[in-house]
């Protein structure tokens, strides 16, 4: 069992990321998207996560507008500056200027949603300028009435004519180093990622698949890792101080699933 | 060595390939002095005691900068005079011959050997996996490793890994030290592993 396990992801360990979502400077966290909650000082949770033991972080700046911009990049500074683990940022980036600029800034990948589907070209530039590893393409589905995904954009708002498993297709074949899935339909439910997608995603994908979405204990991420995902994502089971990364951390230990 | 950060300068080399945020923000965490390295000069005047070849970039990229600016030079001239390099992820790949990567372009040959395409499972391969080593610092350590290509066997191993297939984590040989891993990402253990090889 331990064996066969310690090969669900051929060597490398499934990744515990805390997701923060930012607006105006403050973690936030809402429900489908909604309905916005203050969780606390960026700089501050990163850190605390960090020091829990989360094997990466990712920044959503949420409402990422051009106004709120400088502010943006000096909290990733801050955030890069204290951080020694991988750290992700996404929420706003529409242009080769706006990653090189968050690059900088010290972020480790950058995270590409609406303006990957607006302008998938900028896939392959960024892989072209700073390597398949720096992009992140995150991807909104929803499960519609008839159980086909949808693909949104604009942080959920708007849905795209894209056929959900040909997108995951092409962003790999443009250069993404890894895929953002968040399940819209499961976020901020506290039932479980949807391991159905996920499965069939990381099996399907030669790049690195990060479950997310609907995450409320420690069980979901053994579960989610069970079924293939290679790495997965949660909010605000961590921010609501309900469980740790630790906590998620032992439980993945307890099912033989390696860690760090 | 045995030296202690507080009291040391690293020269970290400008490959123009990258951010170098995350490394220098790294090395000041840890205690050292960093400066960083754009011309020969640049090491001579700021009374340098080990070099860092940074991880971002590729092969070609990086080797047709250090060529440009006669780095590729200092950095021989200064291994010969066994003076301490750290080299980390393409600043590993670019201390050997040649690389798959950008086949033609020639390395800094300190080690024989080449750069290969790793079979990865996915790629690329972006993640924390455990090392094996005969170092007491770095074995059965977790790290993260950020990389598609690699150097599957060489005389100057120091710790392997496997993803897919095995191929070296780190090399050490006199007072080089160099990581296909990312230490200034792996937190804590990271930061420690750099400590040790540079100030043991």
């Amino acid at each position: 069992m331990s064996m066969q396990l310690e090969n669900v992801n051929n060597g490398l360990i499934p990744r515990v990321i805390v997701c923060l979502d930012v607006a105006n400077g403050r973690v936030v966290k809402g429900v489908n998207f909604k309905g916005l909650t203050d969780m606390g000082d960026p700089v501050e949770l990163a850190l605390r996560y960090q020091e829990q033991g989360a094997d990466e972080i990712v920044f959503l700046d949420i409402k990422a507008t051009l106004e709120n911009r400088a502010n943006a990049l000096e909290t990733v500074r801050r955030v890069a500056q204290n951080l020694s683990i991988p750290f992700t940022v996404g929420g706003g980036l529409n242009s080769y200027a706006d990653v090189e600029q968050f690059l900088n800034a010290g972020a480790d990948k950058v995270a590409l949603n609406s303006a990957a589907v607006k302008t998938p070209d900028l896939i392959n530039q960024i892989a072209e300028g700073f390597g398949s590893q720096c992009v992140v393409v995150a991807v909104d589905v929803n499960k519609d009435a008839d159980d086909d995904y949808a693909v949104y954009v604009s942080g959920g708002h708007v849905r795209t004519e894209l056929d959900a498993f040909s997108w995951f297709e092409e962003v790999e074949q443009r250069g993404a180093g890894e895929i953002l899935l968040t399940a819209m339909h499961r976020d901020g439910t506290g039932i479980g990622f949807d391991n159905e997608l996920m499965s069939k995603v990381a099996k399907e994908r030669n790049i690195q698949v990060i479950a997310s979405g609907g995450a409320a204990n420690e069980q979901h991420f053994v579960d989610t890792f069970m079924a293939g995902s290679d790495a997965a994502l949660a909010a605000g089971m961590f921010h609501r101080g309900e469980f740790s990364v630790q906590d998620v951390k032992k439980a993945l230990r307890q099912q033989q699933i390696l860690t760090r | 060595m045995n030296w202690q950060p507080r009291n040391k300068t690293l020269g970290v080399i400008n490959t123009k390939a990258g951010n170098l945020f995350s490394l220098f923000a790294s090395l000041k965490r840890i205690g050292f002095k960093t400066v960083q390295i754009n011309t020969s000069d640049d090491i001579k005047n700021n009374s340098v005691d080990a070099l860092v070849i940074p991880g971002q970039g590729r092969f070609g990229q990086v080797m047709k900068q250090l060529t440009a600016t006669g780095l590729d030079n200092s950095i021989i001239q200064w291994v010969r005079q066994d003076k301490p390099l750290l080299g980390i992820c393409v600043g590993l790949q670019v201390l050997f011959e040649q690389s798959e990567e950008d086949p033609g372009v020639r390395g800094l040959g300190i080690f024989a050997g080449k750069v290969e395409r790793l079979n990865s499972p996915k790629q690329p391969m972006v993640g924390w996996s455990k090392l094996n080593s005969r170092v007491g610092s770095m074995n059965e350590k977790v790290v993260y490793f950020v990389n598609s290509f690699g150097v599957k066997q060489s005389a100057v191993t120091a710790a392997t890994v496997t993803y897919g297939e095995q191929f070296v984590a780190a090399i050490y040989q006199g007072n080089i030290w160099a990581f296909q891993f990312h230490p200034e990402k792996s937190g804590e253990v990271g930061e420690e592993i750099i400590k040790q090889c540079l100030c043991n």
